[in-house]
């Protein structure tokens, strides 16, 4: 399964060796692998599976920059057309239509009256002549046009979007992302720090009570974390989502197997020079574990951007303090017919994370993979 | 103003206010030194216990802000939780709440017959179909997940190109939000969406060539022709067949008996299953190195060559007008259900093939060298080195996702809402309803069925874990 499956080298005609130095992937001469059908199937799976991850996300895409007219009819064409409207002289602003009467020559016209199975239409030179034509002879004329207001009547609360504050939605959850994240860092560091580099009583209890933490499922102590959050006073408030969620065991872990391979002499050099256990940790334990605490940056960042359920308890029945997600949920609920809207503010909602996973995928895949747990 | 607020408020102010004081009697600061102190001061109280303690007082200062949110956010209300779940009423003031005993405990297990959750009471009808519903989800998604992961491990770590391509590809849709992918996925799914669209359109399209003249004898002629070609690829080698031929031949195999449909003689159906599992049976055969696999890949496509001649494929690919499916909200069908682990395993298996990957890859290569000198076979290779080597990983693997299928809301509450009817109810939403959008919200009867819900996933957990006692490495 895991070697490729190369042929011996076969005997054979001109014809022969030129399929094979076609198909030949690697190495060189007598070595080289043939690209076998086991390559082929490897690269059709992970072709599909890709078409799979992609499609639903770029058709997202795609459709939240189509004109809503488009979006309401369920156009699936793949470009954003719109019907290109004119003003005509004493009639209005009208869409156009291609009129073919069948003989080859077009017309441009618009409709003067409803859409029946004969429509009267007439030309925007003459608005007055209005004749009768078959429907099915009326083509819309279309241009590709890119739907901004899709994005910026939300954004900018016009045409009946004020209920979308995107505003504020978007400062709670860059807030809430910002805050957490670095509250999460520099605890989990100070604790990292702890377990790696002292020997203290009560060590081994510590570590076992944050493996313990890692099994503790959030969905199960939501009701009691309910009542201590309320008992807080942090209940509906942007610190009722930060707090709780600060301290992870990841983190912990992750930042304490880095800094067991920090030498303890950089520390013992730097207590003869008499300095603070604290500086040593800012100084010296900080500076060095970078990589590691970049990587637990990366994952606060996608897991607080991403929440969902946590935030939906707590700051639910306050508008103004609902995250992005949550916004984009009420949104999404309330006007549920409006596709074009849902869609460009799911684009909005998508495109940071997006752009983090693009700028640093690398990154973040290998310090996934090497960190292992979630 | 909270207590808890003004208790924060002065602790803030005796933060600063003292340390700036303590810190400026006993040190020098120079102006251009403002960074430096302002660190300084967010560290002044590990300072302070470093100064009255000596240096055995710090690690637990340094502990302390981390395993305090541990206590208070994580280990009290797991014991709050028992506590809770023995009290009733809906005030949200702990020392309020009236003792009721085993009641909500009772309210639950009210059920004539614990198999048939229409025969409890309200309660116990909410919690035993939730969880139900969400043993189905796990029983079905985790398997499916761990698979799929695995092989898409596998591939990727295969010698391929652009290796970081394709795992960045795959492990992207991790990084959005639930509420993206619930919005995502009810936009494919709609009953107008693109999904039904390009059903309907491929419909048309078979439709249209299935009513060509001549198709049927085009279809026959070139469908021989490939069964000829795989099958003589798969029977080339003078040693043994290929796997990967058989593999291909086993596809059409099975297609070509979902289309014969040798059942219907009798009056059954599933024929597409029987293909299947026939195709499964070859490439078992040939994997592990079986003397029977040349004489039934023979026999297997003399079956496929009389099946071919008997196919009438202008019938088979008339496939009538489509009718656009309502994917998440039909009753009955199954299909919400389908698309729930569908999107799941969507959203979440880049995850858990990058864990699998780093298993792989810590395989030494030598063991698949050795195994190349002593002209082992794929599958044996599989079997004897991937498998078990990778088995610590996949344990991981498998009780991670475990525990996070069990607990599956997100998703669920915001494409299907529970709908339609019952049918993906999970016991996260029971919980979540019962405890906070209610409008009498009994937080006594959320408290237990999550007391319910922790012993169930540790008996999972534990059961996973001491079934694979030995390769875990968790």
């Amino acid at each position: 399964m895991t070697m490729p499956h190369g042929h011996s080298i076969p005997p054979g005609g001109p014809m022969r060796r030129l399929t094979r130095f076609l198909t030949r992937t690697s190495g060189r001469g007598d070595s080289a692998q043939g690209f076998g059908v086991t390559d082929v199937l490897a690269y059709s799976y992970l072709a599909f599976g890709v078409l799979i991850v992609l499609v639903p996300v770029l058709w997202t895409f795609f459709t939240s920059i189509k004109p809503e007219r488009q979006v309401e009819n369920f156009d699936t064409r793949l470009l954003p057309y719109s019907q290109i409207e004119e003003e005509i002289a004493g009639v209005g602003t009208r869409d156009l239509w291609i009129f073919d009467d069948g003989t080859g020559e077009e017309q441009l016209v618009f409709k003067a009256g409803p859409t029946r199975s004969v429509t009267d239409v007439a030309t925007p030179e003459n608005p007055d002549e209005v004749f009768g034509v078959p429907r099915e002879t009326l083509e819309p004329l279309e241009e590709v046009r890119v739907a901004v207001e899709n994005y910026l009547d939300p954004i900018l609360k016009r045409n009946g979007q004020e209920n979308f504050h995107f505003a504020t939605y978007l400062f709670n959850s860059v807030f809430v992302t910002v805050v957490a994240t670095l509250i999460t860092l520099l605890i989990n560091a100070m604790a990292g720090f702890a377990l790696s580099k002292y020997r203290f009583r009560g060590r081994l209890t510590f570590t076992i009570l944050i493996v313990a933490t890692l099994l503790i499922p959030a969905s199960i102590i939501l009701v009691s974390l309910f009542f201590v959050v309320w008992s807080f006073g942090i209940f509906g408030s942007l610190w009722g989502v930060i707090i709780p969620a600060a301290a992870t065991p990841t983190g912990v872990f992750l930042l304490r197997q880095y800094m067991l391979t920090i030498p303890d002499e950089l520390l013992e050099a730097a207590r003869m020079d008499a300095a603070s256990e604290w500086r040593i940790f800012w100084r010296i334990i900080i500076p060095l574990s970078l990589p590691a605490l970049s990587v637990l940056a990366i994952l606060s960042v996608i897991w607080r951007w991403n929440d969902f359920l946590w935030p939906l308890i707590v700051l639910i029945s306050d508008p103004s303090a609902h995250t992005l997600q949550l916004g984009l949920t009420q949104f999404a609920g309330e006007f549920n017919t409006d596709f074009h809207y849902i869609l460009a503010m799911t684009v909005v909602t998508l495109l940071p994370i997006t752009l983090v996973f693009v700028w640093l995928q690398r990154f973040i895949t290998t310090g996934i993979a090497t960190t292992g747990l979630k | 103003m909270s207590l808890a607020g003004s208790l924060m408020t002065g602790l803030m102010l005796a933060w600063v206010l003292g340390g700036t004081v303590w810190l400026l009697t006993t040190r020098t600061y120079r102006i251009t030194q403002v960074g430096r102190f302002a660190m300084d001061l967010l560290g002044f109280p590990v300072e302070l216990t470093q100064s009255l303690f000596g240096r055995g007082g710090v690690p637990y200062a340094l502990l302390l802000p981390n395993m305090a949110i541990f206590g208070l956010f994580t280990f009290a209300p797991m014991i709050l939780n028992f506590y809770v779940s023995f009290t009733g009423g809906s005030s949200i003031i702990l020392f309020e709440r009236p003792w009721v005993g085993w009641e909500k405990y009772g309210d639950i297990f009210s059920c004539e017959n614990f198999l048939e959750p229409r025969t409890c009471e309200n309660a116990g009808y909410n919690f035993f179909t939730g969880l139900y519903n969400t043993l189905w989800f796990v029983v079905i998604q985790v398997p499916i997940m761990c698979s799929v992961a695995l092989l898409t491990a596998i591939v990727v770590n295969r010698d391929i190109k652009g290796r970081g391509f394709w795992r960045a590809m795959f492990f992207y849709p991790v990084m959005l939000s639930p509420v993206v992918i619930a919005n995502i996925w009810n936009w494919v799914l709609h009953r107008k969406g693109v999904l039904n669209e390009t059903l309907d359109g491929a419909t048309g399209a078979l439709n249209a060539l299935a009513g060509l003249s001549g198709f049927d004898m085009v279809m026959t002629v070139s469908l021989a022709v490939i069964l000829m070609v795989v099958t003589e690829r798969a029977l080339r080698s003078a040693s043994e067949p290929s796997t990967a031929w058989t593999g291909v031949f086993a596809v059409i195999l099975t297609l070509l008996t979902a289309w014969a449909n040798p059942l219907s003689l009798l009056g059954l159906s599933g024929s597409f299953w029987l293909g299947l599992a026939l195709g499964l049976f070859l490439v078992w055969l040939v994997a592990s190195g079986k003397s029977a696999a040349r004489t039934a890949i023979m026999g297997a496509a003399f079956l496929a060559a009389v099946m071919l001649l008997s196919i009438q494929f202008s019938t088979v690919f008339d496939l009538g007008s489509y009718r656009p499916n309502n994917w998440l909200v039909t009753p009955n069908t199954g299909w919400p259900f389908f698309w729930l682990v569908f999107v799941f395993c969507w959203s979440h298996m880049g995850f858990y093939m990058l864990i699998l990957l780093a298993g792989l890859q810590a395989i030494p290569r030598d063991l698949y060298e050795a195994a190349k000198m002593d002209a082992t076979r794929p599958w044996r290779a599989f079997t004897r080195i991937t498998l078990p080597l990778v088995m610590p990983t996949l344990t991981v693997v498998i009780i991670l996702s475990l525990i996070r299928s069990f607990q599956i809301f997100d998703e669920v509450y915001l494409l299907t809402g529970g709908g339609p009817g019952r049918e993906t109810y999970m016991i996260v939403q029971n919980i979540y309803e019962v405890a906070f959008t209610d409008s009498s919200p009994d937080y006594g009867q959320a408290a237990a069925g999550s007391v319910l819900m922790a012993a169930i996933i540790a008996i999972f957990t534990f059961g996973q874990l001491w079934l694979t006692r030995r390769q875990s490495d968790l």
